[in-house]
Formats: C-alpha cells, structure tokens, sequence
C-alpha cells in the first residue's frame, strides 16, 4: 500500500471510531460515572429502592408477556405465510411490519383510543371494572404492539428460502403438524428464532414512548424501569436516574453479547449446512 | 419499514417456485395447520394492530373536516413538522456519511478493536431509548463533558436543534451501518481491480466503481433511519426541552396534546404523522427500486 | 523479448503457488498460459498486471523493470474471467472508461470509443447496460474497454470460462483475429487445452507452480519435454506394460508410456495391412463423439483409446478387433522418449485422424 492510501486508512479508521467513541461510548460511560458519583452506597440505595424494583419487576413483567406472545405469533404467522400458499401474502407481510413504521407515541395512543376514556370499549370495560390503560395489562399490550413484528421479520424471510419440501414429506408419512414443526422445521430455525427473541426482548425492555402515554406515570403502579428513570431524571434525581439506568445499561450489554453469540453461532450452521 | 413496501414487490418464493409447472390442487394442505396457524394469525394480527389503529379512523370520522385542518395546521404543530424534519434529516445524512466510513473500515480493514467496533454498532438498539436519552443530555449540558466544551465558545447543545440532531444520529447509525454492510462484503473485487487497471486512483475507483454499487444500501440505511428519526420520542425528549416552535418535535406535541386530554387534536396529528412516513419511504423506495433497475434488478 | 519474467516465486501462507518461474514473451505474439486449476498460471497473469506482488523475481516490459509500478499505471489491459463490467455505466463509459482517467477530450473518447466499438461490432449498443447484454457481447465490451488506452500488453483471464460453448468457438476466433490484427502482445490463461491450441500463437504450460514446457502448440504435440506435457496436450492414455505391445521394447528406465488416439488404426478383421505390427484387441465401448467414435479396446488388458470413422462400417462392444499403433511416448519422472512402432516400415506414411481440430492438423513430419 503507497503512503497516500496508507494514511487514508489511518484517517478513516480515526474518523469511525472517534465518531462510535463520541456517540457511543461516552454516553455509556456517563452513565455509570454519574452513576457512581455519589459512592456506592447512594448507588445501591437508588437501585434497591421499593419504586425501583417495583418498576424493574413491572418492565420484565411486560417484556416477558411481549415475548412470549410475539413468539406465538410469530411462529404461527410465518409457518401460515410461509409453508402454504395463499393469495395476499405480501399484503399480509406488510400488516405485520406496520407496528415498525410507527412512531411509539402514536402506539400509545392508539390504545387509549380503544381502551381510554374515550375509547369505544371503554363502557365495556368500566362495567366489568377492567382497567387496561393506566394500568398493567396497557402497558403490556403497548410493548406488545411495539414489538410485534420482530420475532416473525427474522423467521419468515429464514423459513421462506428453505422452503416446505422437508415438511411436505414428513406431512405424506403420516407426522401431524406440531411433529412436523418440532422435529423438522424447529431445528432449521432455532438461531433465527433465538436472534429475533433477544431483539424483541431488547426493544420491549427499553420501550419509552408507548409506554409512556399509556401508563400513567403511577408510581409503584404503572412505572416501567425507562419510566422510572424519567421520573427519577426530571426531579433532578441525577445520581439515582443513571443507577437505575446502569442496571439497563448492564442488561444491554448482555443483550448485545448474547446477541453476538446467536449470530456467530446461527452463521457457522448455516456454513456447515452449505458445505 | 422499508422492507415494509419491499415486501410488497418481492416476488413469491418457495413452494411457487419449487412446484414450477407442476399441478397443484387448489387447496394445497399437504403440510397441516395452515387453518390453525392461519386463524391464529389474522386474530392477533387483528386485535392486536389492526383493530386498535383502526380507531384512529374511527375518531377522524367524528372529527369535523374544519376541526382537522385546524389542528393540523396550527402554528406550533407546523413548527413541530418543521423541526422534526430537518433534525431528523439532517441526523438521517450524518448517519449516512459515517455509517459508510464504518461499514467501509469495519469490512474493508482490519485493526485492534475491529470486532469490538463491530458488535457495539447494534447499542442503539439495545439501549433503552430513555437511558439513552437522559445520558445525552447530561453529556452535552452546559455541565457535561462535551457540553462544557462548546459552551465555552458560547454554543450551546442540549434544548436546542443540535441537540435533537444528536440524539437522533445517536438511533440511526446502526441503520446505515448494517444496511451496507453485508453489500460492501459481497461486492466483487474484480470491479475495483477493472477499474485500477484502467488507471483509476482509490479515490476514483470509490466514487466511481463503489459508490454506485453501495447506493441501494446506503439510501435504504438512510430511509430507515430518517423514518425512525421522524418519529423517534425517548432519546429526543430530555435534550429537546420541548420549547414550542424551537425544540419541539412532532411525538412530543402529540404527547402534549394526550396530557391535555385533547385527544382529537392528538389523533389528527398522529394522522399526518402516519401519512407522511408512509409517503417518504415508498418515495425512497421507489429511488431505490430505479437505481437498482440500471443494474439489472441486480440485488448482488 | 517484450515482456520478461525471471524468477517468480509466490507464496500464499504455506502454498506455494510459483516456484521460481522465468520466461520471455516476444513482441507482438499471443501466447497462452495453460494448466490445471491451482498450477499458479492466474497468478502470473496477476503478477504481471500488479494485481498481486511477488515474492522475489522481476518483472520487465519492454526492458523496464515494473515491479514497483503500480498496477494502475503499468499500461496493460486486462480482461476478467466475468468481465467485471461496471454495472453502473452504459457501453459506452465503460469503454470510455480509462480515456477519462487519462483526462482526453471528449471529441477523442467519442472518436476512439466509436472506433472499438466498429471494432467488436457492436454499433447500436452504445446506451446499454451490461446487463442487456448476452455473455459473448459482454465479454466484447470487456475487451474494447481494455483496449482503449492503447496499452502494451493485453492481459486475459480465461476470457471465455463464463460463456456458452457455441459462441465460444466464434469468439475464439473471433479474438484470434482480432489481435493479429491489432498486432499487440497478448497473453491469456486458460484450463482448456483445445482453447490454447486454437487460439495461440505459443502456449506454456504450467503445472504446480512450475513451467513444464514452452512453445508452439505443434511443438508441444509432437515433442513433449515433460511427462505432464505428454499427458496434458492431446487426449492421452496412460500404459504400464508397453513393452507388451507388438513393435514396442522395454526401454530401461522408462516404466510407463502414453499413447495418443490419433496414432492408433483400427482394423476389422480382413482389412490386410502389416499383419505382424498389428495386435489384437476386443472392444469394450464405443462413444459418439459427433464426426468420431470414440472406441474402448482391450489389448492384452490395457485400455486403448481410438477414433474411428463414423462413415466406416460400426464396430460393437464384444467384437474382436485389429489395433495398430504408431507411436508411444515413453515416460519417467523427468524424460519423454518417443518411440516409433518398430515393426511398422519407414516409409508408412503416418495415419492420423484428429478429432475436431480441422484447422489446425497435427502434421507428422517423417
């Protein structure tokens, strides 16, 4: 390599990673340094605080039920779109990504519209006495929406391409539908489904904005972590907002390693298969 | 989204493809369970998306047409069409610029931290946006690291556009970044050593040979970004400070509205907001579609 | 000597891909570099366009050491294996190409750009796209694009690897005249030894990174210096027991021979000719080969290929037949004899039936 292109590559190599240390890295390293600021004791006060694990046990709450559903979901959608054929499919694909095209303040309020006091269930639900805004179950069915379409994005493109030939002839053996799809298809799929369970379970965790408009902001009550954290942050609570935030931040870098793993892993297969 | 209107002209593969001439009964349930999975399907699809945005419709109905035009067209919510705009375009093209040079040394060149570099692109993702949010605008506060920095030259970054631009290059990097990735590793090199034994300097050969390759990519990065950018709220609302007709961005006056229990107001704005994502990205999709067309439909 | 390689050796991590090669190229000739996958025969070519460095060994064109030039200037054109044209540009700036890197005016890119684009006579085609073009037209515009800025030496990759069989052959042709007619050094690689042998003017053949011969193609044919060179060019047989064959002695030292299809005659039984060089032989298979058969015989049970007429009576697995062989190459580890039937007379004329290379015949001069 001449000198000239030598330096190009020093330059950019700079340039990247400055720009990924700038807009990355510092604000993670704020966090923990805020964080700390006050000593560990104050640290661990904020992060063992009632509110704080109230609203760290409401968030995994929310973001366990959004996985599970989604994976239901998406399990089932892409098996129909993707091993049968039907009229719409495209159509039916882009349905499903909708909820990613959508800003989350508008998902929020879509469901104060049904459920809110102005929705149209709303007599339905004041006369069995179920709150779903303001409550729990809008919170869960907000992250929901959210990530809806994660886990099925990552199947459906995966199953498409290999095609239904391996279920077809288990099918004319006599092997019912969930053989077929726990002994056949399962085994195909599993990184795929594993990568688009920790996305889905990355979103749902940090969901803010959809969140936000549908719960209230009731503390002990209706306070997801990231909600907690704004309320935490807007009283001037610096130090206690980024503890709570660190646990987050903790959580994602583990997310971003398992992450790493699946999709190392999920590659070597597909190489393996291939060879 | 973009793949959202992909979706829509990608062909069918699969069991068409496969079957060819072949003759296959109208009702083609070799494999079970389509009733089931099908069923499934469109219930929670239904319940779950279409239902609840359906509403949307269901309140602009009730809404007079005058009341609509009104709300939509005040003056502050303009402000925030404008300000949404050109933060989230703005941050949109900066994340171009760098999510090319990223993809570029992370595929391109190998140093110490590569794979590091690498796996930390995806922490917009993973990082809830309010952490994110709230640790921006701590950073470049008047008291902050960076913030401190430029306030001595009396610039100031948190409550102001800039700041905003910031947080939403913040969310749109991985876009760009993962979007030209997998293209510039599979681009042929046999391009790049045409274009050099013709004589072409690196330079030349980027722009001329390269560029043009990667142009889907980077216009599908940059659209996914810009659509998130546009309709981004956790990270942007603690740097924005919500000062009306200066830092306020559309999510955050329809979030206004909702604490006012103006929900008409809320849901005609969220009306615009729905139409105008849906008009940028099928107008970049179809830029897309054109410069992939010269090459052939060639996606590799 | 116009383009010069003197010891080049390369390595990639423990393979080592040229062992010290040197050889010279006249002006103006079209030589071909052919040999099996993996011989290293791309690499030379990608050394001498500087598209790889070697490890040691120089590089000269035109008495010019260029191993420090880099690639971008060395004046060479090089045509790719999948022509790796830019799909981004239309015919015409992809020939254009290195006319505008050169900064020419546009009154001379349109004038040179038209005359090769009479030249590969694809006028009308200016405006499209690579990827409305067939193999064959595509591979046309590569070579226009890399004949643009006039260069010195004119590179080729196994130009036509990537193209169907028929439009193969008139390329080939196609290619040959052209560059006669443009008179500049060319030289291109290729598995293909009917390609070699079509098209160049000298071939060399390389085999695990090492030259095992030089020269015209007929030269080759009739002379191979090498075993790999006997067995390469040609359609060979391998025998091991030779000397077992009427007319044929053991030669010390020499184990093994290949016997080629052109130099064995099949007789039916009745056809009188040199009864006592004649062996007897069984048919296992008979192949259609379009204008040949190509025919199994069992020798003493050694396998011997032969062509045979499709316009003489057939012949049928299980029949008896006469073999007469000609000529065997003897072979060991570092020599070629070539042997002569013993028992045929001196004045018998050669028998030799090619296959399809009616325009070049390998004439046995006696």
């Amino acid at each position: 390599m001449s000198k000239k292109e030598k330096a190009g590559k020093v330059i950019l190599i700079l340039l990247g990673v400055a720009f990924i240390f700038v807009m990355l890295v510092l604000p993670l390293i704020t966090v923990l340094i805020y964080a700390l600021r006050e000593g560990w004791r104050v640290f661990t006060a904020a992060v063992t605080d009632r509110y704080t694990v109230l609203a760290l046990q409401l968030t995994l709450v929310a973001t366990v039920s959004a996985v599970l559903f989604n994976t239901v979901f998406g399990l089932f959608s892409s098996w129909a779109i993707t091993k049968f054929r039907f009229r719409g499919k495209q159509i039916l694909t882009t349905l499903i990504d909708i909820p990613f095209a959508i800003s989350p303040v508008i998902a929020g309020l879509v469901f104060i519209l049904v459920f809110g006091r102005i929705g149209w269930a709303n007599d339905f639900l004041q006369a069995h006495n179920i709150k779903i805004v303001f409550a729990t179950p809008g919170i869960i069915l907000a992250t929901i929406f959210v990530t809806f379409p994660f886990i099925s994005k990552e199947l459906i493109p995966l199953m498409q391409s290999q095609g239904s030939d391996e279920e077809e002839a288990a099918a004319l053996a006599g092997a019912g539908a969930f053989t077929i799809f726990r002994k056949i298809t399962l085994p195909h799929i599993k990184w795929a489904l594993l990568y688009g369970i920790i996305l889905c379970t990355a979103r749902a965790m940090g969901e803010f904005g959809a969140v936000s408009v549908v719960s209230g902001h009731l503390r002990g009550k209706t306070n997801t972590l990231p909600l907690h954290v704004e309320i935490l942050f807007n009283e001037f609570h610096l130090t206690q907002a980024f503890a709570v935030s660190s646990i987050l931040v903790v959580l994602a870098i583990i997310i971003l390693i398992l992450k790493n793993i699946v999709e190392h892993k999920g590659r070597k297969e597909v190489d393996e298969v291939v060879r | 989204m973009i793949e959202l209107l992909q979706n829509a002209k990608r062909p069918e593969k699969g069991i068409c493809d496969m079957t060819g001439f072949r003759f296959r009964p109208k009702s083609n349930r070799v494999v079970p369970g389509f009733g089931l999975s099908m069923g499934i399907t469109i219930t929670l699809l239904s319940l779950i998306v279409l239902i609840p945005l359906f509403s949307i419709f269901v309140v602009l109905s009730g809404i007079g047409w005058k009341e609509f035009i009104a709300d939509i067209t005040d003056s502050a919510v303009r402000a925030t069409y404008s300000v949404s705009m050109t933060c989230a375009l703005a941050a949109a093209l900066i994340d171009s610029v760098f999510g090319l040079i990223l993809a570029w040394i992370l595929v391109r060149y190998r140093f110490p931290g590569r794979r590091l570099l690498d796996g930390l692109i995806e922490l917009p993702f993973a990082l809830p946006t309010a952490v994110a949010g709230i640790s921006l605008t701590t950073l470049y506060s008047e008291t902050g690291w960076i913030g401190s920095f430029f306030h001595r030259f009396g610039i100031k970054i948190s409550y102001t556009r800039a700041g905003i631009t910031i947080a939403l290059i913040f969310i749109g990097i991985p876009f760009v970044v993962r979007s030209v990735q997998p293209v510039l590793e599979k681009l042929d090199s046999r391009y790049e050593e045409a274009a050099m034994m013709l004589g072409a300097g690196r330079f030349k050969t980027f722009v001329k040979v390269i560029l043009p390759e990667l142009l889907p990519a980077l216009l599908t990065g940059f659209g996914l970004a810009f659509a998130r950018g546009l309709g981004e709220y956790g990270s942007v609302v603690f740097i924005a400070g919500n000062i009306p007709y200066e830092t306020q961005i559309t999510p955050l006056i329809i979030m206004n509205k909702l604490e006012q229990f103006n929900y008409s107001s809320a849901t005609a704005i969220a009306f615009v907001m729905i139409v105008f994502s849906f008009v940028v990205l099928f107008f970049i999709n179809s830029l897309q579609f054109r410069v992939s067309k010269i090459a052939g439909g060639a996606g590799e | 000597m116009y383009v010069e390689l003197k010891n080049i050796s390369k390595e990639f991590g423990d393979f080592p891909a040229l062992k010290n090669i040197s050889f010279s190229i006249e002006k103006g000739k079209l030589v071909g570099l052919l040999g099996p996958s993996g011989s290293g025969k791309t690499t030379i070519l990608r050394i001498l366009a500087g598209l790889e460095q070697p490890d040691s060994g120089d590089i000269f064109i035109n008495g010019k050491r260029v191993n420090d030039i880099p690639a971008s200037r060395r004046g060479i054109g090089f045509v790719f294996q999948n022509y790796a044209l830019f799909r981004y540009m239309n015919v015409f700036n992809n020939i254009a190409f290195g006319l505008e890197i050169q900064k020419k005016d546009k009154a001379f890119i349109k004038r040179r750009v038209g005359e090769l684009i009479h030249l590969i006579g694809l006028e009308g085609f200016e405006k499209r796209y690579p990827h409305q073009l067939s193999g064959g037209q595509k591979q046309r515009v590569a070579f226009a694009r890399a004949l643009a800025t006039n260069p010195d030496v004119l590179l080729l990759d196994e130009p036509f690897a990537a193209i169907d069989a028929k439009v193969r052959k008139e390329l080939r042709v196609w290619l040959r005249e052209t560059i006669n007619k443009l008179k500049i050094t060319s030289i291109f690689v290729t598995h293909d030894q009917d390609e070699a042998i079509e098209v160049a003017d000298e071939i060399v053949i390389i085999n695990h990174g090492v030259i095992e011969q030089k020269g015209s193609p007929v030269a080759i044919y009739q002379n191979p210096a090498t075993p790999f060179a006997a067995q390469f060019i040609g359609h060979s047989i391998l025998l091991d027991r030779y000397s077992e064959l009427k007319g044929f002695d053991k030669f010390e030292g020499f184990e093994k021979a290949v016997i080629r299809p052109e130099l064995v005659r099949l007789l039916k039984p009745g056809q009188q000719t040199h009864l006592d060089a004649v062996e007897s032989g069984v048919v296992e298979n008979v192949f259609f080969r379009g204008n040949l058969m190509e025919v199994h015989v069992n020798v003493k049970g050694m396998k011997i290929v032969a062509y045979h007429s499709t316009e003489d009576e057939p012949l049928h697995p299980g029949e008896p037949v006469g073999v007469l062989i000609y000529r065997l190459y003897l072979y060991n580890r570092n020599e070629v004899k070539l042997v002569n039937n013993s028992l045929l007379d001196e004045q018998t004329p050669l028998y030799l039936q090619g296959n399809h290379n009616k325009e070049k015949s390998w004439i046995a001069c006696r």
